[in-house]
């Protein structure tokens, strides 16, 4: 077992995406895609703020990731109104039921 | 060797927690899972060196977000709704699909030279503008460590120590005491995110007011014919 | 203080432009008033009668300006005597307000009248212009103004007449203010009558655009502008000819007079183009502009002592400038052929020809009788066919004595065969009609042979007595219920007490009768005794033209015959229609009023003959080469009286004349008697001794016969010619064209339809179709989305991967 490097990080990253890929194709739950995208977001930011670590990236990888993370809690905030709203309309969470979108 | 230990405790404790995520039926034990991923997450961050990210990880996910998803489940599922199961097939596909996904991200990670592109952040010895910067920055610091070239190598220390949280600050106003400002473009001025700061300040004001407004209490006439439908 | 020649000008030009004010309220008279309303006479009638108090002031104003000279000058002063007056005292004579028009040249002018000829004349007009309307290099075209006592004394006769007519004309078209008029000419297929809404505001609308054109023409100052106006007073005549539109007969009659007077127009502008090229002006007047002055036509051809400057060969004419002296214009003298001086003289009496309906265009003023009375008055006797002579006397300057032999001739045929027509024409307007015509004939004469005040005397008192007499027809035909036909009238002098007298004076005017040895007549006595008077003096300095003499004098019996006839066919003897006779009735005061006021001028306006004052106020701005014995020097060997003080030529004769025409007159007022009243001779056995030449004057001398033959027949051949190669040629040409654009439209249809539209339909049915199937890849389900991006990124890496090289 050698140091740590970039690769591992990347790693972790493109793990924590797949699962929220994954986690928001299967989910019926609104709420659990919800919680797939988080996923995909705090995989990219392991990855900016690895990058920042171990390029001459230097700060600003952090920085990005520092938005990713408020915005990525914006987005929940809205998420979790729409959310509501879909449970308002539909009296259900699940995804399946709001095809509207097919026209 | 600790570090090595800790890296691999928390990303399997990442990578697990998210794979339960994916598995998991029952809505409230996707969030603990949820929980579980992205404390791990914060840990990495602090093993990164960055202190600052590590603590906001934390604190607006683990005790933010995670917890408006908690609010939203106890708010949308109802009995029965809890838990909406999934089709195996739909497991399965998923599955294979994301499966196929890693390999192809895992390969591209595995075919790249990041030899070449990483490294440490480069010192900047020849500003003097940076060193003063520096050295007002860490005011108590240059009281120990008096002299410009001490200053010098107290930026890789500082960033090595993963303090990061005033160098953070000082670029958000525009500042970016950790690069030259000769190597920043043709004015001599390294960009800050004063401008990007002030634009996501702006952006959460108006989610949170377009969130007030999408959650706000309706009546339901419409809805109620659907239960009758159901 | 202003000049005389402003006070004139703006007095004149109101009184010129308040018709034409007149007409555009009233044509757009149903704008703000109803049709029944006669306030659209009433306009019309106020801005022709302050017309009227303009142009009678300006008269009395320019008279006190000159202290009435002209009135004052003796008869028997020599025409240099009564100069020498004018020169003497410059406030009192022509050459006084010569002096207050003309400050700028009265020295040079004065100059001249001492130095270079006792006969130089002074200036007797005012002339300016209104407004420039175009310049080419040196030549102008503008609109100008030209007033002399001739223009003073046309502006008041023709306001004057116009006013009476005017009035009259409210009583007389009272029958079109309805909504409903019946017009009993005009027969429709179902036997009924045509109807329409009443046009009595048009009717007085056209009037007052005559008054204006008409006016228009008499204060003109350049051959130019005489034209516009000579156009306009066509256009109006037209209109008014034709007021009764829906009638064949006036529909046609207006045309022809229409068409007519085009002829005579060509004429008209030729003569203008020539003088145009010639003289590059079209100004009366001298033109004064600061200290330079431009010669107008009559200067340049007279010179100021009146004689024709001709080359010693004959064949040129040199043009004078302002000073009297020959112009030049790069030290080269400037001339006019003689010829087309001729052709130039000819060619604008060619106009006169049309518009006074002189042999040979003589026939369309008959027709024009289908207008309505009062226009027949107005237009078709005192006014516009007058018009004719005034240019020609206007003109009288640039007319060569060849011209003035033509113009003489012209008339003296025009004035016989007009009275010869007259002798059996039964329809009342007929009978004035062709007598107008035989008038303007004398005018032509008198100034064809030299009798220029004559002609122009006889102009003014012919227009009182004439439109009198068509006013007094109106007035019968009103009466009698629009019966026209003398053959059926009779004895109504016992039911139109007023119309039958104040006619019987025009007629003893027009027939020019007087107590014998007094010399105390009516106004035409004293006018056609001056003609008479100067066509003796003429035919006896020139005995090859003796003819010229003897027509006037035995049409004055004629003329005194067939208008003896009309009087005693119409008031005197017997009714001889029982049904028009009961319903005969004498018109209302607004109709008989401007019958007993143009009788009192038609009686008395000529008052003193030769030396009363209309005669000396017309003869004052007589030309020069008017005045003076002229010998021709041109191809015509002929010799022009002098009639200007006691030793003048025409004096000499004047007493013959005078009685002979008396004579004359006498004889035929005593047939006229003899035939019709005492029936001691029957017209019906002269009717069938002379069937032939009865005939011959009922188709009035087979003028429209011959004109059919010449003109209408062969436009008519040509005409078929071309309808049948239209037919023949022509049209098989486009029908074959046009079936052959069908025929490749269908097959361009036809490809349209299959090929081009098969594609588009093609091109839209894929596109739907595709649409149709990819739409079902549409579910609508976020979680299935997610999966194809997903996949999608694999894919494209997968892709990526296996072809890129490492």
């Amino acid at each position: 077992m050698g140091e740590v490097g970039l690769n591992a990080y990347l790693m972790v990253g493109a793990v924590l995406f797949v699962c929220g890929v994954v986690c928001m194709a299967t989910k019926r739950n609104g709420i659990g895609v919800l919680m797939g995208v988080e996923l995909v977001l705090n995989g990219a930011n392991v990855n900016f703020v690895a990058f920042s670590r171990y390029t001459s990236l230097g700060l600003d990888g952090q920085t990005v990731a520092l938005f990713v993370i408020v915005l990525a809690a914006a987005e929940a905030a809205v998420a979790l109104a729409i959310a509501l709203n879909f449970y308002n309309n539909h009296l259900t969470i699940d995804v399946d039921r709001g095809n509207e979108l097919q026209g | 060797m600790i570090e090595q230990l800790l890296f691999y405790t928390f990303a399997i404790l990442t990578c697990g927690g998210a794979v339960a995520v994916v598995a998991t039926q029952n809505v409230v034990r996707m969030a603990f899972w949820l929980v579980v991923s992205l404390g791990s997450v914060a840990a990495l961050f602090f093993l990164l060196h960055a202190d600052f990210l590590g603590a906001a990880q934390l604190l607006i996910y683990v005790g933010g977000t995670v917890v408006l998803l908690v609010f939203g489940v106890m708010l949308t599922a109802s009995g029965p709704y809890t838990t909406i199961k999934t089709s195996p097939a739909e497991g399965i596909i998923g599955g294979a699909v994301g499966l196929m996904l890693l390999m192809v991200l895992v390969s591209s990670i595995g075919s790249v030279d990041w030899g070449a592109i990483s490294g440490r952040l480069p010192a900047s010895p020849e500003s003097p503008f940076t060193a003063d910067s520096i050295r007002e920055a860490h005011a108590e610091e240059s009281l120990v460590n008096a002299g410009s070239t001490k200053a010098k190598t107290d930026l890789a220390a500082v960033q090595q120590q993963g303090r990061t949280v005033r160098q953070l600050g000082l670029s958000f106003l525009g500042l970016r005491p950790d690069r030259n400002l000769k190597e920043g473009g043709a004015n001599g001025l390294a960009p800050g995110y004063f401008l990007p700061f002030e634009i996501v300040s702006v952006h959460l004001l108006v989610v949170l007011i377009g969130a007030a407004y999408l959650a706000r209490a309706k009546r339901r006439a419409v809805s109620e014919d659907r239960v009758s439908l159901d | 203080m202003p000049e005389t020649g402003d006070i004139l000008m703006f007095l004149l030009t109101v009184a010129w432009l308040l018709p034409l004010a007149g007409f555009v309220v009233e044509i757009y008279w149903l704008c703000f008033s109803h049709r029944l309303n006669k306030g659209a006479a009433y306009c019309a009638v106020a801005c022709i009668g302050i017309g009227f108090l303009c142009s009678l002031s300006a008269l009395l104003y320019w008279g006190n300006d000159t202290h009435w000279a002209a009135l004052s000058e003796p008869d028997h002063h020599g025409h240099a005597a009564s100069h020498d007056t004018g020169h003497g005292d410059a406030a009192h004579g022509a050459g006084g307000h010569d002096h207050d028009a003309h400050a700028g040249d009265a020295d040079q002018h004065s100059h001249d009248q001492a130095s270079e000829h006792a006969d130089a004349p002074a200036k007797k007009y005012y002339s300016g212009t209104y407004y420039e309307l175009a310049r080419f290099g040196g030549l102008r075209v503008s609109l100008d103004w030209y007033i002399d006592s001739l223009t003073l004394v046309m502006f008041t006769m023709v306001t004057f007449i116009a006013t009476c007519i005017h009035i009259f004309a409210i009583g007389y078209m009272h029958d079109e203010l309805t909504e409903e008029y019946e017009d009993h000419e005009v027969h429709l297929h179902n036997g009924g009558h045509f109807s329409r809404p009443g046009r009595f505001h048009r009717f007085f609308a056209y009037l007052s655009l005559f008054s204006f054109s008409m006016l228009g023409i008499v204060l003109s100052g350049n051959i130019f502008q005489v034209f516009i106006f000579w156009e306009l007073v066509g256009l109006s005549s037209y209109l008014l000819i034709g007021f009764y539109i829906e009638r064949k007969s006036a529909s046609t009659a207006a045309n022809k007079a229409f068409i007519m007077n085009r002829v005579g127009d060509f004429g008209f502008l030729i003569g203008m183009m020539i003088l145009w090229t010639s003289f590059g002006t079209f100004q009366f007047g001298d033109r004064t502009e600061g200290a330079h002055t431009e010669a107008g036509l009559f200067t340049m051809v007279r010179g100021h002592d009146g004689k024709l400057d001709v080359s010693e060969d004959g064949k040129q004419v040199y043009l004078q400038d302002a000073h009297g002296h020959r112009a030049e214009k790069n030290g080269q003298p400037l001339t006019i052929s003689y010829m087309l001086l001729v052709a130039a003289g000819l060619g604008v009496f060619a106009g006169s020809i049309g518009k006074s309906a002189q042999f040979p265009l003589q026939t369309w003023l008959p027709d024009a009788m289908e207008g309505p009375t009062p226009v027949s008055a107005l237009v078709h006797s005192a006014t516009m066919v007058a018009a004719g002579v005034y240019l020609a006397a206007r003109f009288y300057p640039v007319f060569t004595p060849e011209v003035l032999l033509g113009i003489a001739y012209i008339g003296c045929i025009t004035l016989f065969i007009a009275a010869t027509i007259a002798l059996v024409v039964t329809d009342i307007k007929r009978v004035l009609a062709y007598s107008t015509i035989s008038q303007l004939g004398y005018m032509m004469l008198a100034i064809g042979v030299a009798g220029w005040g004559a002609a122009l005397f006889h102009l003014v008192t012919h227009a009182f007595f004439k439109s009198l007499m068509f006013l007094c027809s109106g007035s019968v035909i009103a009466g009698c219920h629009h019966v026209q036909d003398m053959s059926r009238m009779g004895g109504l002098r016992h039911k139109m007490k007023i119309t039958a007298y104040t006619m019987l004076v025009g007629v003893i005017a027009i027939a020019g009768l007087a107590i014998p040895g007094t010399s105390i007549g009516l106004s035409g006595f004293y006018s056609k005794d001056a003609i008479v008077a100067s066509a003796l003096a003429y035919s006896e300095l020139n005995p090859g033209h003796i003819l010229l003499f003897i027509a006037p004098l035995v049409t004055a019996g004629i003329t005194s015959f067939y208008m003896f006839r009309l009087w005693f066919l119409t008031f005197a003897g017997t009714p001889r229609d029982a049904h028009v006779y009961e319903n005969c009735h004498e018109n209302p005061s607004v109709m008989t009023t401007p019958l007993l006021v143009l009788a009192v001028l038609a009686a008395g306006c000529a008052w003193g003959g030769e030396g009363g004052p209309l005669y000396r106020l017309i003869v004052d701005s007589e030309t020069v080469p008017a005045a003076a014995r002229v010998a021709s020097v041109g191809a015509a060997k002929v010799i022009l009286p002098s009639h200007q003080g006691h030793e003048s030529d025409v004096h000499h004769v004047h007493s013959t004349a005078g009685m002979l025409a008396l004579v004359s007159a006498i004889i035929g007022m005593t047939l006229a008697y003899l035939l019709y009243v005492k029936k001691t001779i029957d017209p019906n056995q002269i009717r069938q001794q002379f069937s032939g030449v009865y005939d011959f004057l009922v188709d009035k001398w087979r003028f429209d016969s011959l004109y059919d033959a010449m003109f209408v027949a062969p436009v008519h051949i040509i005409s078929a010619w071309c309808v049948s190669f239209d037919k023949g040629v022509l049209d098989p040409i486009l029908h074959s064209a046009a079936n052959l654009t069908v025929l490749t439209s269908k097959w361009d249809r036809a490809f349209d339809e299959t090929f081009v539209d098969g594609l588009v339909n093609l091109v839209g049915t894929v596109t739907y179709n595709v649409g149709n199937s990819l739409k079902v890849i549409q579910t609508g389900r976020l979680r299935q989305y997610v999966m194809w991006i997903a996949v999608g990124v694999i894919v494209l890496f997968g892709a990526l991967f296996t072809t890129i090289p490492k």
